[in-house]
């Protein structure tokens, strides 16, 4: 055997220095050719004017610490912010009129939220529809303890035990499953629990005394979150309800579902809340009074159900026939079908419209501020009709459009990374 | 319940079917036997009388002749001509931005597509109604005041009271030149109609553009300069406090076209870019294969493909710049719902029928731009196999 | 799901049927079931419905409300704010939302005659003014001809301005928003040439501006803005109570009775002090009030002059000078005239 007959590759030569490193990277991404090099130099020009105009008002001439609008004036006009008008308002900006004591019930309730979203996020969980579902139904009724509080009679009681049952099940699960003790919440040992558990709920609802808070207090970002996840939560099923129904083979019961939806559709949301802000109240019998409140989020559940049914469609229409028929040839029922073999595969594909129609609902709750609650928006209006910051406007927009930007950013962020973890099972 | 007739799929649709209708209907009666008593309980009047009255307010921005004598009903038109124009040209704009941003999206200039990127991240993910404030503030309010108006050839001003510009006076017989222009129009389409025949059948593109852009302008310039060039141009002035003459927009208008065409060209961007990307690289590479130039793959083969995906969502992001316009009331921009269900309503106290009149507006809208729609899907659903 | 349906019409046509009681209650019965006013003011507004960083409401017709609250209830706190912008401001009170409007509502015919709304006072009497740089040169609304305009919108102030120019055959552009804090910002950047309000409002925002001094407001007064609390039409007694709270601070006024010296009056012999604070007559009574409401009212509110003092006078941020102004009493210049109370 002779060495020479093995083929030796020679050694690759290295890349060309210009495609390499920074250098090369400058070259081949920003200054390929001239036109590209004009693009970049337009670009950072552009860039680099917007923030330093920003940075000027907000941050550079900015006036930080002053005791009323008067001060900031006489110190830089209106060449700078005037941030202490916006700091002193950041309770109301946050949380309303709420009463400053009970502002810890706002916080409480979010906690409890966060608390009962933790496991979703545990890799070991299984059980994470069951969690999700009742995160979903069964988080607003003792969330509507937490903020609103009062007498509670017997069937409000009863209801809040069972968010409260909702959220110990929910830990239970996620620490049995953790523990790999799965038969504990199993057959008929589960609904032994689930009693023992509502049980222990009863008695402690029973105990829990909070003072009421009237809705009309309720206000800023605390308004703006109840108000937008109403809407999200609402959205959903209606949404797939209205969409089953104008895809239905039932001639009149796909024409109110289209009928109603085209119309809320092709309205703008302000003309909806104006409706039933002025409106319900005429619709009603006399005597019949109907929170302010809960008017705004009929109406903007109403919209975006519209809205959302209109997505469901999408991804409904995107499920092969095949998968219907699939599902009928084993006997499965319509609402079996649906639920279980179409409806899964519908809502991964219509995720990232899913989040992109949440975001827009959050931002369109703006819109409230129009028929006067006073959610973010209006708090922030507010701002400059206080005697002490009288005329300060342009800083708590600034404020407000920033966190609007956190939150809607976050969301949709969040959306990217969902939609690529879901779709790795889908590539190929 | 195991009755056969219960268990008939067809007894249940009827049911089903039924029940629904039996809904609504007892939904509407108990709605409108409730207002109707309401509001002769509490004196209220619903009808349309009002609409004959005087309004008595001014406008401070009318496409169509406005005084403050004239009736509610001409405000209702006022406002719908307000609405129509910032919609046509929002849509306009934001469609030639969007396609911009998309194809940046797409460019191989990594410092382009990063501000694409976040160009369009920062702009969809804070509120319109913020973004309508920021510019009317933020760009249209620092404009220099009509003294130091930046100006363009003494014909075009832009100041803090808005933009300026000359208005065309047509005199006697402008007419005929319009019908010129239209004919040299209508024989431009002609010639590009044959060329395409011709790039079908033999693969070659004849050069028409020097023909078509002499075929629309020089007829029209000919019967122009002929008739005696029958058009005067009124140029604004400043006089006063203000630019007197031409046409002017107001800062307001400005401000809500620039936020919204920006805030939808958001969304068109995207909807172009996943339109592109979803037309398979196959396609691509194949035309590269035969030969097709890169310029040429795209508007051939990939665009044709492309806008069947584009175009629905495109629709509704239009629909949704309708009626988004309405934001305009934040800035006092009259459009429809500022001026007629804001100071109308306010200054007549009909709320259900300027509500009513206003949503079956945008009803109308909508319903005609779904009809075109439904029909255009049709027909690109027929040509896909 | 066939038979929850069933059972959920059921349950619905159940709930259709059920007699409802459709006869309109007396407001004032209503209220005091409901244990608390639901007083209808504006978005937050400086000396007349103001709203503090402590969340606190206050200001002239805030304190309109918690007069009549106290008069009811012996408690000023006992009023509900619903803080509704202009455009819903009439249906939120004919749709029965609110029991009574406070919010410098100007009192006009067609608002009086046509949209079931009852006009129960005036409690400051306003007027229409125009607010100019001192650099414009402009010293009367006469030199206004051409001029862009700043003006609220949904108002009255809006129609005034359109007549005033439609009268002196003046043109004008104008430039409206809902937002007064909109439209001064407007002002400030240059993008109108005045801006005009009642003169109330004026006084005040430009004492915000970054150097008021070089500001003015023009002389004349072009409309006549009678502001006051509103009722629905159809229930006389409520707005009766209305009324009679809103003469009786004036009447305590002029009488020198106040939150300060209120116990002592009670002894007083004069008639009209004793007929105002409920030792004699009935009037109270006559209204589904106890005697005292108007002693009730004078302890936790003062009388009118207090009230203005305490919201808009030259102590504080707004600082509209009384004296000699529309709303000093009848017998010191002004047209503030209470109907006799007997």
């Amino acid at each position: 055997m002779s060495d020479a007959l093995i083929f030796q590759p020679k050694a690759g030569k290295p890349a060309p220095p210009s495609t390499l490193g920074v250098v090369g990277w400058v070259r081949g991404n920003l200054v390929s050719s001239l036109p590209n090099a004009a693009l970049t130099l337009l670009g950072a020009y552009i860039v680099y004017a917007f923030f330093s105009a920003v940075i000027g008002w907000a941050i550079v001439d900015a006036v930080w610490e002053a005791q009323n609008r008067r001060e900031c004036l006489d110190l830089v006009g209106r060449a700078g912010a005037c941030w202490p008008g916006v700091k002193a308002w950041i309770p109301n900006l946050i949380y309303g009129l709420y009463p400053k004591d009970q502002v810890w019930r706002i916080n409480a309730g979010f906690l409890v939220l966060v608390l009962w979203a933790v496991p979703l996020f545990l890799p070991w969980v299984r059980s994470k529809v069951m969690i999700g579902l009742g995160l979903v139904l069964l988080y607003p009724l003792l969330a509507s303890y937490f903020f609103h509080g009062g007498d509670k009679g017997l069937v409000w009681g009863a209801l809040i035990a069972l968010g409260l049952t909702g959220f110990l099940w929910s830990w239970l699960t996620a620490i049995a499953e953790a523990r790999r003790e799965a038969p504990l919440l199993e057959g008929r040992r589960r609904w032994i629990l689930l009693a023992g558990l509502y049980a222990v709920s009863l008695l402690v609802v029973s105990q829990w005394v909070l003072d009421e808070v009237q809705t009309r207090l309720w206000g800023g970002l605390f308004l703006t979150l109840v108000i937008s996840g109403f809407g999200i939560t609402v959205s959903l099923p209606a949404g797939i309800l209205l969409a089953l129904g104008r895809r239905s083979r039932m001639p009149l019961i796909a024409a109110v579902s289209t009928t109603f939806i085209e119309l809320f559709r092709s309205v703008p949301l302000i003309t909806v809340l104006f409706m039933f802000n002025t409106m319900l109240p005429l619709f009603l019998p006399a005597g019949v009074e109907v929170n302010r409140l809960l008017r705004a989020i009929v109406a903007v559940c109403l919209f975006s159900s519209a809205y959302m049914a209109e997505i469901v469609r999408g991804g409904l229409q995107a499920i092969p026939k095949g998968q219907y028929e699939a599902a009928a040839a084993v006997g499965l029922g319509f609402w079996q079908s649906t639920s279980l073999i179409v409806l899964p595969q519908a809502l991964r594909i219509m995720i990232p419209s899913i989040v992109g129609s949440f975001i827009g609902l959050f931002k369109d709750t703006t819109l409230v501020s129009i028929i006067g609650l006073f959610d973010l928006l209006s708090m922030a209006r507010a701002v400059g009709e206080d005697t002490v910051w009288l005329g300060l406007f342009i800083e708590p927009f600034f404020f407000v459009t920033m966190i609007y930007f956190v939150f809607c950013f976050s969301m949709s962020q969040y959306s990217f990374h969902l939609e690529a973890r879901l779709g790795a099972g889908q590539r190929r | 319940m195991t009755t056969p007739i219960l268990s008939n799929a067809t007894a249940r649709a009827i049911f089903y079917q039924a029940l629904t209708v039996l809904g609504v209907v007892l939904l509407f009666w108990y709605t409108i036997t409730n207002t109707v008593e309401n509001m002769s309980q509490r004196g209220m009047s619903a009808g349309f009388d009002f609409l004959d009255v005087s309004a008595g307010f001014g406008i401070g921005f009318k496409l169509i002749d406005y005084r403050e004598g004239d009736s509610y009903l001409r405000v209702f038109e006022v406002g719908i001509a307000n609405t129509l124009l910032v919609a046509v040209i929002g849509i306009a704009l934001a469609t030639v931005i969007g396609l911009v941003v998309g194809l940046a999206r797409l460019s191989g200039n990594w410092l382009i597509s990063t501000i694409a990127r976040w160009y369009i991240e920062m702009l969809r993910n804070t509120p319109l109604l913020l973004q309508i404030i920021a510019w009317y503030f933020g760009v249209f309010n620092l404009l220099p005041r009509p003294r130091d108006s930046v100006e363009w050839g003494g014909l075009f001003f832009l100041n803090n009271r808005g933009f300026y510009l000359p208005s065309p006076e047509p005199g006697q017989g402008f007419g005929l030149t319009l019908i010129a222009l239209a004919a040299g129009i209508a024989a431009a389409f002609v010639v590009r109609a044959h060329a395409r025949q011709r790039l079908f059948e033999t693969g070659k593109l004849p050069r028409v553009i020097p023909a078509m852009i002499a075929l629309v302008i020089l007829p029209a310039l000919l019967v122009f300069a002929l008739t005696g060039q029958p058009l005067a141009w009124n140029v604004p002035v400043l006089r006063g406090f203000n630019f007197q003459g031409g046409t002017s927009v107001p800062p307001s208008f400005c401000a809500l076209i620039i936020a919204l065409s920006i805030y939808t060209s958001c969304f068109i961007a995207e909807i172009i870019r996943s339109g592109i990307q979803s037309v398979s690289h196959g396609q691509t590479e194949a035309a590269r294969a035969l030969g097709v130039k890169p310029s040429r793959t795209m508007r051939y083969i990939i665009l044709p493909q492309a806008m069947r995906v584009i175009i629905p969502p495109l629709i509704s992001q239009y629909l949704n710049l309708t009626k988004n316009s309405s934001l305009a009331i934040a800035i006092g921009f009259p459009d429809l719902v500022s001026v007629w269900m804001n100071t109308s309503l306010n200054q007549s106290g009909r709320a259900i029928p300027i509500v009513a009149m206003t949503m079956g507006f945008y009803c109308a809208v909508s319903l005609a731009v779904s009809l075109v729609m439904n029909r255009y899907n049709r027909r690109a659903m027929l040509s896909e196999r | 799901m066939f038979r929850y349906s069933l059972a959920a019409i059921a349950a619905a046509a159940a709930m259709l049927v059920a007699p409802i009681d459709a006869s309109a209650q007396q407001t004032l019965a209503q209220v005091k079931a409901r244990g608390s006013l639901n007083c209808q003011v504006g978005l937050p507004t400086p000396g007349f419905y103001a709203l503090s960083a402590a969340g606190v409401w206050s200001g002239m017709d805030v304190d309109m409300c918690r007069a009549v609250a106290a008069a009811i209830f012996d408690d000023p706190a006992k009023v509900q704010y619903q803080s509704v912008t202009s455009a819903v401001r009439f249906t939120a009170l004919a749709n029965g939302e609110s029991d009574m409007l406070s919010r410098t509502t100007t009192w006009t015919a067609v608002r009086d005659t046509q949209l079931g709304l009852e006009f129960a006072g005036v409690n400051f009497y306003d007027g229409q003014g125009f607010l100019v740089s001192k650099a414009s040169g402009i010293t009367s609304a006469r030199g206004l001809d051409g001029a862009t305009i700043c003006v609220l919108t949904g108002t009255t102030t809006e129609l005034n301005l359109a007549d005033y120019f439609r009268a002196n055959r003046m043109t004008f552009t104008p430039v409206t928003n809902e937002n007064v804090n909109v439209l001064v910002e407007t002002y400030l950047g240059g993008g109108c040439d005045a801006y005009t309000n009642d003169k109330s409002s004026l006084a005040a925002r430009r004492s915000a501006f970054p150097s008021p001094n070089d500001y003015v407001i023009l002389p004349e007064t072009i409309s006549k803005e009678p502001l006051g609390p509103v009722v629905r039409h159809g229930d006389n007694n409520w707005g009766d109570i209305v009324r009679w709270v809103l003469f009786g601070m004036i009447e305590a006024e002029e009488m020198g009775v106040s939150s300060a010296n209120v116990t002592e009056m009670l002894a007083s012999p004069s008639p009209g002090i004793r007929r105002l604070l409920g030792n004699e007559g009935n009037i109270g009574e006559g209204m589904g009030l106890p005697k005292d409401f108007m002693v009730r009212v004078l302890r936790h509110l003062g009388n009118y002059g207090e009230v203005y003092e305490r919201n808009v006078g030259v102590n504080t941020a707004v600082g509209i000078p009384r004296a000699g102004s529309l709303n000093a009493l009848w017998n010191n210049g002004g047209i503030l005239y209470p109907m006799p109370f007997r």
